[in-house]
């Protein structure tokens, strides 16, 4: 099925892109023939019509002879024969119209006849012209088709990272505290299991609320309190609006989990990261701010995280969304701002 | 003799498993445990241990950067929770390496590794700036340079650095008008940098190719670099085609 044909508004939008063309066909035909004004829209609106059908036609015909894998000469010889054969059902059409007519134009298959070639010419060309626009077409979706595709293949891949060394060190602390505090040994356990299991269940969903994120980020903020203890200091300040917002999946616990990584870790007596969100202006407003040491080598540069962070948002919202990354006295705050939107329960 | 250990990991969970570990051991003691690189090089001056635990990512400094800035004779056993490339270079160059979490069982075959090197007549020494290279994942370079002064510890970002002279077993590192010495080869140098920011243009030279402002004529073959802060480098032949090569592909 034609794209066109799919969708009313383009359809119209199609329709209406013809009249000009129709008004040219027009000017040409009568031209070139002897008839007046109203002779001349008589013959060419119906024409116009029938052509504008046909030169959808191309669509097919594109679609089996894609650009880049056919031979030139098979496309052109393809289309010409194609374009002729398309001109000829145009033109068959006007002997009938022009008998219909003549009842109130008794001259007018005489008047018309020196028009007919510089109709079939106009018809030709315009077949032809509908037939490079159908290539550019083509040509655009596949080309967003390709971005779709390889955003949805780094986003299994975001989906499917559990960061080796989060896991690892988490069973190390777990492996400790068996012989030293065994209920703290099995509360982290559950804690690990929640975030393992809600991370996973999170990555087939396309959306979810803000809150489930929050919840996320926390249960893994609980994990890693476990294994830095005083060192780890989190603030939490939320609008309870927020919640509701809806947002892709995995969203906050990258940069959070960044914070820990790149922020406590790397200070011996350890840090703040403070967690700040706010509804203003049709807009949710996100932050998470942590401490840092600034002679530390600069992983963050590459830092695979905030570039798939970027590229999801780039995604969901286009440009309506934000991310800026703010670095000052030992400090490193990163800033996301989307529209607020609600899912739509049926 | 009992054998001296030191614990070196910044968190507290970790280092209690090996004190638990290590509390069945007659015949190893713990003379000090450190949450950081600094209080680890500090301690291991101080207390000249036999037997170092060394976790690789730490704050301040990391592992192999604690390595390089000491020169004890010391057996040492990596103790890290996930890393592809570090494990190549610790079966190389370490004792042996324990991936967290580990049992009982795992550690006792690490010790028993360790008492056989420390029965050895003369331990082998680790070549600690290999070592980094070998655990760097590939395409990385290193981003700074850690120099031992006495008890001071220079960290240098590497895009400070003017250029690097080899004297005899050390090399000079030059940034801003200061220059510091570090025992180290100047070809393990050049392998752990950016091939695209530093070049190797003499034998005995690595210049920052940012602080390049002109190449004059010498004599025949040799040319000379004249720097930013006036420098002049010498550039051989090899050094000169190399440079050439760096500037037409950046």
């Amino acid at each position: 099925m034609h794209p066109l044909l799919q969708n009313r508004n383009s359809l119209f939008a199609y329709f209406f892109a013809w009249v000009p063309l129709g008004v040219m066909l027009g000017v040409v035909v009568s031209g070139a023939g002897h008839l007046d004004a109203r002779a001349t829209l008589a013959v060419i609106a119906p024409v116009t019509l029938l052509l504008s059908f046909v030169c959808l036609s191309p669509w097919f015909l594109c679609r089996s002879l894609p650009l880049n894998s056919t031979a030139q000469w098979r496309i052109l010889a393809y289309h010409s024969i194609a374009a002729m054969l398309a001109s000829s059902l145009v033109l068959l059409m006007v002997p009938f119209l022009l008998q219909l007519l003549t009842r109130f134009r008794p001259k007018i298959e005489q008047q018309f006849e020196p028009a007919m070639r510089a109709l079939a010419g106009m018809c030709f060309l315009f077949y032809m012209l509908s037939v490079a626009l159908h290539y550019m077409l083509q040509a655009v979706e596949n080309s967003r088709q390709a971005e779709v595709l390889s955003r949805e293949a780094e986003l299994k891949a975001l989906k499917a990272q559990v960061n080796p060394h989060f896991l690892f060190n988490s069973l190390n602390s777990i492996s400790a505290l068996t012989t030293v505090d065994p209920a703290r040994a099995r509360e982290m356990c559950v804690r690990l299991s929640d975030f393992l299991r809600n991370s996973l269940r999170m990555g087939e969903r396309t959306s979810i609320p803000f809150g489930e994120e929050l919840a996320l980020a926390n249960t893994y903020l609980d994990v890693e309190q476990v294994r830095f203890g005083k060192r780890l200091r989190v603030v939490q300040d939320f609008d309870s609006a927020c919640q509701e917002c809806e947002v892709p999946p995995l969203l906050v616990q990258p940069l959070v989990e960044n914070a820990v990584k790149h922020g406590v870790a790397s200070l011996t007596e350890g840090g703040e990261i403070s967690l700040h969100a706010h509804v203003a202006d049709g807009r949710l407003c996100f932050s998470v701010e942590n401490h840092f040491d600034p002679d530390a080598p600069s992983q963050r540069k590459s830092g695979f995280g905030l570039v798939n962070v970027r590229n999801r948002l780039k995604a969901r919202y286009g440009n309506a969304a934000r991310l800026d990354v703010d670095v000052h006295d030992g400090t490193y705050r990163v800033q996301l701002s989307v529209p607020f939107t609600k899912e739509i329960r049926k | 003799m009992s054998i001296r250990a030191l614990i070196a990991d910044d968190e507290e969970l970790a280092r209690h498993i090996l004190r638990e570990y290590l509390a069945n051991q007659p015949d190893i003691q713990i003379v000090g445990e450190c949450d950081n690189g600094f209080a680890t090089v500090k301690a291991i001056s101080e207390l000249k241990p036999d037997l170092l635990f060394l976790d690789v990512q730490m704050p301040k400094l990391d592992g192999f950067e604690v390595l390089e800035l000491v020169d004890a004779k010391l057996a040492v056993v990596f103790v890290t929770a996930y890393d592809q490339y570090a494990t190549k270079a610790f079966d190389a160059a370490a004792v042996d390496y324990l991936l967290k979490p580990f049992d009982l069982a795992r550690f006792q075959s690490a010790l028993d590794r360790v008492r056989q090197r420390l029965a050895l007549p003369q331990p082998p020494t680790l070549a600690p700036a290999e070592l980094r290279n070998a655990a760097l994942p590939p395409g990385r370079h290193t981003e700074r340079i850690v120099i031992r002064d006495g008890a001071k510890v220079h960290i240098l970002p590497v895009a400070q650095i003017d250029y690097v002279e080899a004297q005899d077993d050390y090399l000079a590192f030059h940034s801003t008008g200061k220059s510091y010495l570090k025992q180290q080869t100047i070809s393990s140098l050049e392998e752990s940098l950016d091939p695209s920011q530093f070049i190797r243009v003499h034998r005995s030279f690595i210049v920052n190719l940012e602080r390049i402002r002109k190449i004059e004529a010498y004599t025949k073959d040799a040319r000379l670099a004249i720097l930013a802060d006036g420098s002049k480098i010498p550039v051989s032949r090899a050094g000169y085609l190399k440079l050439k090569e760096v500037m037409a592909h950046p």
